[in-house]
């Protein structure tokens, strides 16, 4: 292609033939193409973004991957070519990495770039590339061990878009009160989406909330309304400030468990009704932010109907998988505590008591510290459970936590994941599930046990 | 309460009286896992415990609290609670800690116990000075898994490591009039030069481990509770509990520890 110049060249094809020996010696995806392009040329992403028709850029902390694929799947629907980056790869490199991976040196129609950014690369994602649309899901505690507070993380959101024009809309989730305001600081335009159906309402602040000031003036925040963690309608009593009116809500909600859900969802191009397989209140969130940034991209209803309900769960992100003897496994990947209380609450709000298999690792994907598992209440367990089994490194904590909730539950300690697995399935009746909560490292090791016992692979591409 | 040397058990109504500072500002990082740690352990053994949430703008009442904890924040919230223990909290809980009330926080709230903590850019926090250290904003962040060897001083038979998570880019001095809680075996400690981790100063503990620290250090948790009993019941030998999940997880921390660092 006709203005490649001879840096980017290097590095373009330096990864790919990196990228080849690597596929031929039997290794897998990794990040080191792109790492290896990154280090000849390190302007390699904002040189590579100008082969694409722009950016839509996915971040905060739950439901990067889920909303990215949400999106894609109406995209697709649509007939908009696109490129998106898989789950995980989403630091540096891994941009850097999928752009190349979608390159061609004779590439004539330029393809639209879906990506899901981690919080901390947003900066460099947003000034390289482009964005039409970002989209600002939420922001909680999570792996604090790698970013120090969150806090931070919102600042260098603050600083990020700064300079950006109104050829960018910024998506953002007007519930929650460290990424609604985020347009006040930019000239680009913001589309809101949010709750707006009082059913739903906890009645008061989860303990794992983070922020329960006012970024405005530091005054205490009032809410009317909580759906999960800090997200719900606030204002602050000292300076005023409000949640700003979705322009995209959902009106009236049915959550069926791990089913998924069911919404009525009010829209500037009017109603839109969703039946959507994917469970909890935290999907509901993730469908209107893909759905707002597929309005902002000029996508009609129909499309987005069909592509939202049409869209299956990535892998680990709560999805059933049919076992021998006629058992079934529900994974729901776990990784910060407003996550996992989430999960808790789709999955234990009823009576019924269920076979749970819970398993955290402490590796550098999952978050070093595993302190945050205090701030999950997983006090609501009581009477839930048939059996609980804990497994992975950090079992003993786990373990520890159950303790001293001063719940008494049937449980056993297994560190290892493939025994716990064998261990759990095997004590289970026939016909029934097992509910398996892994952090992220052991999701991973799960999907290899998986496929080595030869179970579905539907939805293992990413 | 008559005999000096008494067990705890149901028998006796024995009650601790907690007050927890400002569980909405300073408590991230799982550092309520301390308060139920408390909570659980003395329940167990028959001893009542009622926690009470001390928040902004609260005012306190020093004869009534036995132990007062006071958790980790992130900038902002260490700001707002900074002024309002000027404001509102700062002479009754200086009369608490002479009163001998126990004191135990973690990271930004042990900063607070100290005389100041200085930022990079903008005002000095101005602290409760119960612990004779000071802070200052370091530009490198201290994150790890850390292991750390008790001051013999307190003279705890059994247990000597504490294990925990630190994550702080303060950087804290010790002076005169305080010691140090430790000394570093695995990680940073209190500023990443000297060796030492935490400080004491009479009843008065402060250190950056979360973890959080109590569950997984179950000896240095009941050291605290007799310690917090002591003023109220004279000393007390806690009953016995089963601390096998306890220790284990202390086990596995130092294993972690020495092998991610």
């Amino acid at each position: 292609m006709k203005g490649v110049d001879a840096r980017l060249f290097s590095a373009i094809s330096a990864a790919k033939l990196l990228k080849l020996t690597i596929k031929a010696l039997g290794g897998g995806g990794t990040a080191a193409p792109g790492l290896l392009a990154e280090y000849i040329d390190p302007s390699a992403l904002r040189k590579l973004a100008k082969y694409y028709q722009g950016s839509v850029i996915v971040t905060g902390t739950n439901g990067k991957t889920t909303t990215s694929r949400l999106l894609g799947n109406i995209l697709s629907v649509g007939k908009i070519s696109f490129i998106h980056n898989r789950a995980g790869s989403n630091l540096l490199r891994g941009l850097v990495g999928t752009l190349i991976d979608n390159f061609t040196f004779t590439q004539k129609d330029k393809n639209l770039a879906l990506l899901e950014v981690d919080e901390a690369t947003l900066p460099a994602a947003t000034s390289a590339t482009n964005p039409k649309i970002i989209i600002f899901n939420n922001l909680f505690r999570d792996q604090l061990d790698r970013y120090g507070e969150v806090d931070k993380i919102r600042s260098i959101w603050q600083k990020a878009i700064l300079h950006l024009d109104s050829s960018t809309a910024l998506v953002l989730n007007s519930d929650d009160h460290s990424v609604a305001h985020l347009a006040s600081s930019s000239r680009s335009r913001a589309i809101y989406f949010g709750i707006e159906d009082k059913n739903l309402s906890l009645g008061q602040l989860p303990h794992a909330s983070d922020f329960t000031s006012c970024i405005a003036c530091e005054g205490e925040l009032r809410f009317d309304e909580v759906y999960l963690s800090h997200l719900g309608k606030y204002r602050c009593a000292s300076c005023g400030l409000v949640r700003p009116k979705p322009d995209v809500a959902a009106e009236q909600i049915f959550l069926q468990e791990e089913k998924g859900f069911m919404a009525k969802i009010r829209t500037p191009k009017g109603l839109l009704e969703l039946k959507v397989g994917l469970p909890g209140l935290y999907n509901v969130y993730n469908a209107l932010a893909a759905v707002s940034a597929a309005l902002a991209l000029g996508i009609g209803l129909p499309v987005i109907k069909k592509g939202v309900e049409g869209s299956l769960a990535a892998f680990g992100r709560t999805e059933k998988i049919s076992l021998e003897d006629n058992k079934n496994l529900f994974i729901a990947l776990v990784k910060n505590p407003a996550g996992f209380n989430e999960i808790l609450r789709t999955l234990f709000s009823k009576k019924e008591q269920k076979w749970v298999l819970i398993a955290i690792n402490d590796l550098i994907a999952d978050g070093r510290d595993v302190s945050w598992l205090w701030d999950v209440d997983f006090e609501v367990l009581a009477g839930k459970t048939k059996k609980l089994w804990i497994s992975g490194i950090r079992a003993a904590d786990m373990a520890l936590r159950i303790k001293y909730s001063g719940i008494n539950l049937d449980t056993a300690v297994e560190e290892n994941i493939e025994a716990a697995i064998e261990k759990a399935i095997e004590k289970m009746p026939v016909g029934e599930t097992l509910y398996v909560l892994p952090t992220y490292t052991v999701m991973l090791a799960l999907k290899k046990i998986l496929a080595a016992k030869g179970a579905s692979e539907q939805f293992w591409e990413d | 309460m008559s005999s000096k040397q008494q067990t705890a058990n149901s028998k006796n109504s024995f009650k601790l009286v907690l007050g927890w500072l400002y569980p909405r500002q300073m408590s991230t990082y799982g550092d309520r896992g301390n308060v139920l740690t408390i909570w659980q352990r003395c329940r167990w053994r028959g001893i009542e415990v009622e926690v009470k949430e001390i928040d902004l703008k609260e005012k306190i009442n020093p004869a009534e609290i036995d132990f007062y904890f006071f958790g980790g924040g992130q900038d902002q919230a260490q700001k707002i609670v900074s002024s309002d223990l000027q404001r509102y909290k700062k002479d009754d809980l200086r009369k608490a800690a002479r009163l001998g009330a126990v004191f135990f926080a973690i990271c930004g709230g042990y900063q607070l116990l100290g005389h100041y903590y200085r930022p990079a850019l903008g005002d000095e926090l101005t602290g409760l000075g119960l612990l004779d250290v000071v802070t200052v904003a370091g530009n490198q962040r201290m994150i790890g898994n850390i292991v750390v060897e008790l001051n013999e001083k307190l003279k705890l038979n059994k247990e000597n490591l504490l294990v925990g998570f630190e994550n702080h880019s303060g950087r804290t001095y010790i002076g005169k009039r305080a010691a140090a809680l430790g000394k570093v075996v695995v990680g940073y400690g209190n500023n990443g030069e000297d060796r030492t981790e935490g400080a004491y100063q009479g009843n008065v503990f402060g250190c950056y481990l979360h973890g959080p620290i109590l569950p997984k250090n179950p000896n240095f948790t009941d050291f605290l509770i007799e310690k917090a009993l002591f003023r109220r019941f004279g000393k007390i030998q806690l009953t016995k509990l089963d601390n096998d999940l306890e220790d284990k997880a202390h086990e596995v921390a130092i294993e972690r520890a020495r092998e991610s660092r």
